[in-house]
């Protein structure tokens, strides 16, 4: 019954909490009462009244120590004292405003950046899918390979699908309930709604069983049904809430409504969960989900094709590590019976081909592969920072703890209790950890948000949420009461382990040696992971400079990309000429336009084809990957400016009937012409057909797709002689402008002269070249940008740090200076003094931090460009910024010692 | 004079509880109930009987109600809970038991 009886006293012992004053209040009625009546028996006993009263006082051992055993007697302290260590806490905050401010904002600073990234890392990395039981989803592949391929696959490992391959797994794995295709990417839909222009948006190509397989269930209207993907069927759509909310204005008569999808007439069958952003976590996912039978050539019966990622669901029971190898016999059992899909050169492969089962709960993980090292590094780097804050507090606390040691004395020679005094300065402790805690949160919701928009910079849209999860809360909320203990106790046992007698004795002069030791190690630690954070920030901040700052092969400045859809159909290769022409003849008529040109795609637009040729005269060479190829109009490389070094360019000469021509860049001409002359030699993109082009020009390198490594071998083809079964889409996407002035200027132009060439053309959008250049170096950015902030706040905290230091010996000096000076010490002796402490603590900071700088930039190697993570100009700078800005804060309280008045500091005792 | 901590460990609380399940009273008459009954052997001092009859009522053995006294002033009255008469019935039979084996222990040292 003992646990029964501890609760049932609860209420008694939390009443007595609440009715504190009122238990006082009965405390003193109850003892004044006694008083009486015990000085009424003694005057029954003839006691003279006065004396009576004396006796009944004495015989209560003192009124007030009576009271304070009743109060002990109730046994709630550790509750009632928590409450007025918290009251005292406040209290003792508010006085000192100035460590309170630096001792909070310190603590938000740590644990915002902690918590910002550990959100980030959370909605990227951890979270999965907003699906049902997304555990028991299954991927078939283990890479991202994208798009379409045909064929054996890259090392062996499938992950691209044709459809008729995917029926055959499908119709042959009972173990999944579902096993769903969808689109390896997302593609560009033009869409009208009735009365107005074409607007561009995403679209997936998903199986029926699509939103089956993931357990979903509409938000409104239904989702796709298998019957929805039979070759023939009418076209229906999925649309997705965020869209349906922002572009479609949450209107109710959505669903059953009509649209012109790429000039066919699909119907909005219903919206998806508010929650689903798709198969892949990215920017901007599909506005619309279609059924594959939809898209356009016939894919359905397409097996040369492979361009869809497979998921399923696996049934309850069925293990994955058996079902594995079973794929892989029914894959190499499709690839036996359907040997035309494979090109006869690869046939050796086909017995190498596999299936990887992985894990499918987190979607398509390419944004989770992207940032995995990007996160990794910034989350060491809060976590650094984080250290270098709780070094900070610390420091703060053990500088107000030595302060107070005087203070404490007289507690202690007052009788408190050192385990109480530790209470209470743990509580304030506590206390300055929640506050930064909360602020922190603050600093982590708007830090993550400034993070997105850094990292997905051009993203229209977003899926990942900056208000931190439920798991992040909890972490953030632990995190910052652990600090508080951690960084608390230290001082607080320190403080307590004062000797009333030596304190009381020596007043300030007695310098608590423990105090300044710890401070000392606490501010070499700081200076040291400064010096390693501001490394850092400089490797990747040169890197992000090389890397913007190399020479492209083009030219970015004073250019505009337009990106146009011509996925409506309508244009034969005849009238597609007629309308390149009149592209031709418009656009340089825009006022301020240099020139103007037309391709399949611009440089470091995120788009590289690729295709095998064979050079007439020389044997099939598949040694090197397959050359990248692009489709260019005339004053292409004159609009992006990119040099011609040998030759002509594309231009008027090369229509539908002349001889087929190919402008290469250099790479090209070395890898398959070295040591000879390219010009008027010829190639092909058929073994059969080798001469089919001829080598008129050689343009400059160009990176197009990899801003890291050399430009790709790459040729350019007359936007106009495209093979002749070629399909009209794609032929042409880019409209480059090269202009006079401030290219932004000359958006709405060009909106205004596309539609004005056909209203049916879709501007997907408008950027700057600079732009587009700028968005492939998003995570970098990111990087750099978190790698400098988090570099400068190391070096303000070492700073406070420092000065705290300083500042507080040289206020515990004073008399001694004072001495100094009276026996004629000079003013140089005095700062030499000061800053000869200075000197040693961020001497010893460097040694330490230099060389854990150099290791942690090994770490990093990979991930820079142009500079050596050994770069010593870096590293000396990093050293050098943080010695002066220590100096600097250091010299503060260094030149209060010079200017002490002898006197006043001998009186100052 | 004998102190409160002389008495043996809880002998206290099983008087107090013991007075006060004869009638409710307040601290003073419980002072002088003590001294009465135990023939002034034992003393207890005021100091240390209302911090013990605050605790006895913080665990719920003794509860208090404020009346008016005989005297015409209010007072505080305390009396016996349920959880209190069971409390004493068993440390009224440890005393038994642990007098009894002293009180053995006492003869066997005469002998």
């Amino acid at each position: 019954m003992r646990p029964l009886r501890w609760l049932s006293t609860i209420p008694l012992r939390l009443g007595s909490l609440f009715r504190s004053s009122q238990a006082d209040r009965e405390l003193d009625d109850e003892l004044r009462d006694h008083l009486a009546l015990k000085a009424a028996d003694y005057v029954a006993n003839g006691v003279p009244p006065a004396e009576a009263r004396r006796r009944a006082r004495l015989d209560l051992q003192g009124v007030e120590q009576t009271k304070e055993q009743c109060r002990d007697a109730r046994r709630v302290n550790w509750i009632e004292d928590f409450v007025h260590d918290l009251r005292f806490a406040a209290r003792t905050l508010r006085k000192s405003p100035g460590f309170t401010t630096v001792a909070v904002l310190t603590l938000a600073l740590g644990i915002g950046a902690t918590t910002a990234i550990f959100t980030l890392i959370d909605a990227v990395m951890l979270k999965s899918l907003p699906v049902a039981n997304p555990e028991q989803l299954y991927r078939l592949g283990d890479n991202n390979n994208c798009c379409v391929m045909s064929g054996t696959q890259n090392g062996g490992s499938f992950v691209l699908y044709s459809y008729p391959l995917y029926e055959h797994l499908r119709d042959h794995t009972p173990e999944f309930s579902e096993l769903a295709a969808f689109s390896s990417y997302v593609s560009n839909l033009s869409i009208r709604r009735a009365g107005s222009a074409a607007e561009s948006f995403k679209g997936e190509y998903v199986s029926g069983n699509y939103f089956a397989m993931f357990g979903l269930r509409a938000f409104a209207g239904r989702l796709l049904f298998p019957s929805d993907n039979l070759a023939g069927a009418s076209c229906v759509a999925v649309l997705s809430y965020h869209t349906w909310q922002e572009r479609f204005e949450h209107g109710p008569a959505i669903v059953g409504s009509t649209l012109d999808v790429n000039g066919f007439s699909c119907t909005i069958v219903g919206v998806a969960p508010e929650a689903f952003y798709g198969d892949t976590l990215r920017s901007d996912p599909p506005d619309f989900w279609l059924p594959i039978a939809v898209e356009v050539d016939n894919r359905l019966q397409n097996a040369n094709l492979e361009w869809l990622y497979l998921f399923g669901r696996l049934k309850p029971g069925s293990s994955p590590e058996r079902l594995q190898p079973q794929l892989t016999s029914e894959l190499l059992a499709w690839l036996g019976s359907h040997m035309e899909v494979v090109p006869q050169r690869d046939w050796k492969d086909v017995p190498r081909q596999h299936i990887r089962l992985t894990h499918g709960g987190r979607g398509v993980e390419q944004m989770q592969r992207d940032y995995a090292a990007g996160l990794r590094l910034l989350i060491t780097l809060a976590a650094l920072l984080l250290l270098i804050a709780c070094a900070n507090i610390a420091n703060l606390l053990l500088t107000r703890g030595s302060a107070m040691s005087c203070e404490t004395a007289v507690r202690l020679a007052l009788g408190a209790p050192r385990g109480r005094l530790i209470r209470q300065m743990l509580t304030e402790s506590l206390l300055v950890a929640t506050a930064g805690g909360a602020a922190g949160l603050y600093v982590a919701y708007a830090g993550t948000r400034a993070i997105l928009l850094i990292a997905f910079r051009g993203a229209n849209f977003v899926p990942i949420e900056a208000r931190p999860s439920l798991l992040v809360l909890g972490s953030a909320g632990l995190l910052s009461v652990l600090t508080g203990i951690a960084f608390g106790i230290a001082p607080a046992w320190m403080a307590s382990q004062s000797d009333p007698m030596d304190a009381l004795r020596g007043t300030a002069r007695s310098t608590p040696r423990r105090f300044s030791v710890l401070q000392r190690y606490l501010v070499i630690a700081q200076v040291g992971f400064s010096v390693v954070l501001l490394a850092g920030a400089g490797l990747v901040m040169q890197s992000l400079r090389n890397l913007e700052g190399q020479n492209f092969g083009f030219v970015s400045e004073r250019r505009l990309i337009a990106n146009i859809d011509l996925s409506l159909g309508g244009y034969t290769p005849d009238g597609l000429t007629g309308l390149f022409q009149r592209f031709q003849e418009k656009l340089p008529q825009i006022p301020g336009v240099v020139s103007a040109s037309l391709s399949s795609y611009s440089p470091l637009s995120g788009n590289n084809w690729n295709q095998r040729v064979y050079i007439d005269g020389k044997p099939p060479d598949y040694h090197w990957t397959a050359p990248s190829c692009d489709r260019v109009s005339p004053h292409y490389f004159e609009t992006i400016g990119t040099r011609l070094l040998q030759g002509r360019t594309i231009d008027e000469r090369d229509t539908l009937g002349a001889p087929d021509v190919a402008v290469i860049n250099e790479t090209f001409a070395r890898r398959f012409f070295a040591n000879e002359n390219p010009i008027g030699r010829r190639f092909g993109m058929d073994k059969n057909h080798p001469g089919e082009y001829e080598i008129v020009g050689i343009v400059e390198d160009a990176k197009y797709q990899d801003t890291r490594g050399p430009a790709y071998a790459t040729f350019f083809l007359p936007l106009l002689q495209t093979p002749r079964a070629g399909r009209v889409n794609g032929w042409f996407n880019t409209v480059e402008l090269h202009v006079a002035g401030i290219p932004e200027n000359f958006e709405s132009s060009v909106r205004n002269t596309v539609t004005g060439l056909d209203p049916n053309l879709v501007v997907v959008n408008v950027v700057t070249f600079g732009e587009q250049v700028a968005r492939n170096f998003n995570q970098e950015r990111l990087i750099a940008r978190l790698t400098e902030l988090f570099g400068a706040l190391a070096l303000v905290l070492a700073c406070i740090g420092l000065y705290a230091v300083t500042a507080y010996r040289v206020a515990q000096r004073t008399g001694e200076i004072g001495i100094r000076m009276a026996l004629g010490a000079g003013r140089a002796s005095v700062l030499g003094l000061v800053s000869r402490d200075v000197l040693v603590q961020v001497g010893l900071g460097l040694a330490i931090g230099m060389p854990v700088a150099l290791a942690a930039g090994r770490l990093l190697a990979h991930q820079l460009y142009g500079v050596k993570s050994s770069d010593p100009w870096i590293l000396g700078a990093a050293a050098l910024v943080l010695a002066s800005f220590a100096s600097l804060a250091a010299s503060i309280p260094a030149w209060r010692a010079v200017r002490v008045d002898p006197m006043v500091a001998l009186r100052h005792e | 004079m004998s102190k409160p901590s002389d008495l043996v460990q809880g002998t206290l609380d099983m008087l107090l509880l013991k007075i006060l399940a004869l009638q409710p009273m307040n601290g003073f008459a419980i002072s002088q109930r003590l001294k009465q009954v135990s023939g002034d052997v034992l003393q207890v001092s005021d100091g240390s009987l209302y911090p013990a009859l605050h605790k006895l009522e913080q665990e719920g053995w003794i509860t208090a109600e404020w009346k008016t006294s005989e005297y015409g002033r209010r007072a505080k009255y305390y009396s016996l809970t349920r959880m209190g008469r069971r409390h004493l019935e068993k440390e009224t039979n440890n005393w038994g038991r642990l007098s009894s084996a002293i009180s053995r222990v006492i003869e066997l040292e005469k002998v």
